[in-house]
């Protein structure tokens, strides 16, 4: 009989995990150029200037996104190590709030209040297994759910290039800039469509993933089409300029 | 909440004492004075601790004339198992099941259909002497009840914190 081997299955759920920063990355940017893209497509006439505007901002973009989630991981791992902490302390002072609390929720999940009591009293002869169940039941943390700040940095950054590229690359290719733009817009929503398809859709086991796909897409189209839209608002600025 | 003066209302409920399920009602209880102690929950890590305590204690309480009834609103065959995980207990627990005697005393929890923690003392007459109640996490002083049992029985005029043997207030006719 197979059983589950804990350590295999925490590394596929870390891995699951980063999931999020190749997402967010491709998605953001995807979305971030297209709608320099866009948006400065209807401001200025140069399609060098657009170019090396759409450069730019991928370059910063993808440096930026990176620190963010290099320092937004280090902050998470150094709060909820704190957080940890001071409910370990709190579980020592007052066990029997503890105790009860994680009772309750026990009981909230399903078990009868004389079952759930009788697994608290056996996990608090073991005070290791009371505090980690009581951190993730009641203060939902999880000692295991920590990323690496690094891989997270990279990851993100890495998947921001890569989405970047994909209008960036049609608008590049092509001579005109009308042309490019719909061009540029046109794998924008491929992409997106296909990354909702695959994650949202089939990774997620969803029973209609196109619709997962179409939904990904609605998003990021909105946001491209504002793009455009404020680009155009305020191109009498870039006109007015000295 | 009933209040010191009010008529303490009767019951007349399934209960467990000595082992087994029977019933207990109000008017069938002989002492001179009843404690009534109502809590949320059999199987609890805050409630054994008043629970145990007043089975302790219930020797002093049955020295001062005064009977013990713990009220919960679980089913009677859980109070006899609770009993049973406490290593029996010399006073009966009532099953307040649906919450009636908890609302007739007004110290049910309406949203979580739990009696509050709350205490209350009865005379000689089944007249409400002292009531308390406090959050569901906190648990009473059963020494604290007994102080007040004994000041009730004194007949006299007590002050702050006092204790068996203290003196009385300076306005005490009875001394």
């Amino acid at each position: 009989m197979a059983i589950l081997k804990p350590a295999e299955e925490r590394r596929t759920f870390e891995r699951l995990a980063n999931l999020r920063e190749i997402v967010f990355g491709v998605q953001d940017g995807v979305l971030t150029t297209a709608g320099v893209l866009a948006g400065l497509s209807g401001a200025v006439s140069g399609r060098s200037q657009i170019i090396l505007a759409a450069l730019a901002s991928t370059a910063a973009g993808a440096l930026s996104m990176g620190a963010g989630a290099y320092l937004g991981t280090r902050a998470e791992i150094e709060v909820i190590r704190a957080e940890m902490r001071r409910a370990r302390e709190h579980a020592r002072e007052q066990p029997y709030i503890v105790q009860e609390s994680l009772l309750d929720e026990l009981a909230k999940e399903g078990l009868s209040r004389e079952a759930g009591y009788r697994v608290v009293r056996l996990l608090s002869s073991a005070p290791q297994a009371l505090y980690s169940t009581a951190e993730e039941k009641i203060y939902g943390l999880s000692g295991g759910a920590f990323g690496n700040p690094v891989v997270d940095g990279l990851l993100m950054g890495i998947a921001f290039l890569v989405g970047a590229v994909v209008p960036l690359l049609p608008f590049v290719l092509l001579s005109s800039i009308r042309t490019g733009l719909i061009a540029g817009l046109g794998t924008t929503a491929l992409v997106l469509f296909a990354v909702g398809y695959a994650v949202e859709g089939r990774l997620a086991e969803n029973r209609y993933p196109a619709i997962a796909g179409a939904r990904f897409l609605a998003i990021a189209l909105g946001a491209a089409a504002a793009g455009y839209l404020i680009g155009l608002a305020i191109s009498p600025l870039g006109a007015a300029a000295p | 909440m009933l209040k010191p003066g009010d008529a303490a209302p009767g019951w007349d409920l399934p209960c467990v004492f000595d082992g087994r399920i029977s019933r207990l009602r109000l008017d069938r209880i002989r002492s001179e004075m009843v404690v009534v102690f109502f809590y949320p929950h059999d199987f609890s890590f805050i409630c054994p601790t008043e629970v145990t305590g007043f089975n302790r204690a219930q020797p002093a309480f049955k020295q001062e004339q005064t009977s013990i009834v713990g009220v919960s609103v679980d089913e009677a065959e859980v109070h006899l198992r609770w009993s049973q995980e406490l290593g029996g207990l010399s006073y009966p627990l009532i099953a307040d099941e649906e919450g009636i005697l908890a609302r007739q005393y007004d110290v049910l929890d309406e949203h979580e259909k739990v009696a509050l923690r709350a205490t209350f003392v009865l005379d000689a007459k089944r007249t409400v002497a002292y009531s308390l109640a406090s959050s569901i996490n906190v648990g009473r002083s059963v020494s604290e009840t007994l102080r007040v049992v004994k000041a009730l029985r004194s007949g006299h005029l007590c002050p702050a914190d006092w204790q068996p043997g203290g003196d009385f207030g300076p306005a005490d006719t009875k001394s």
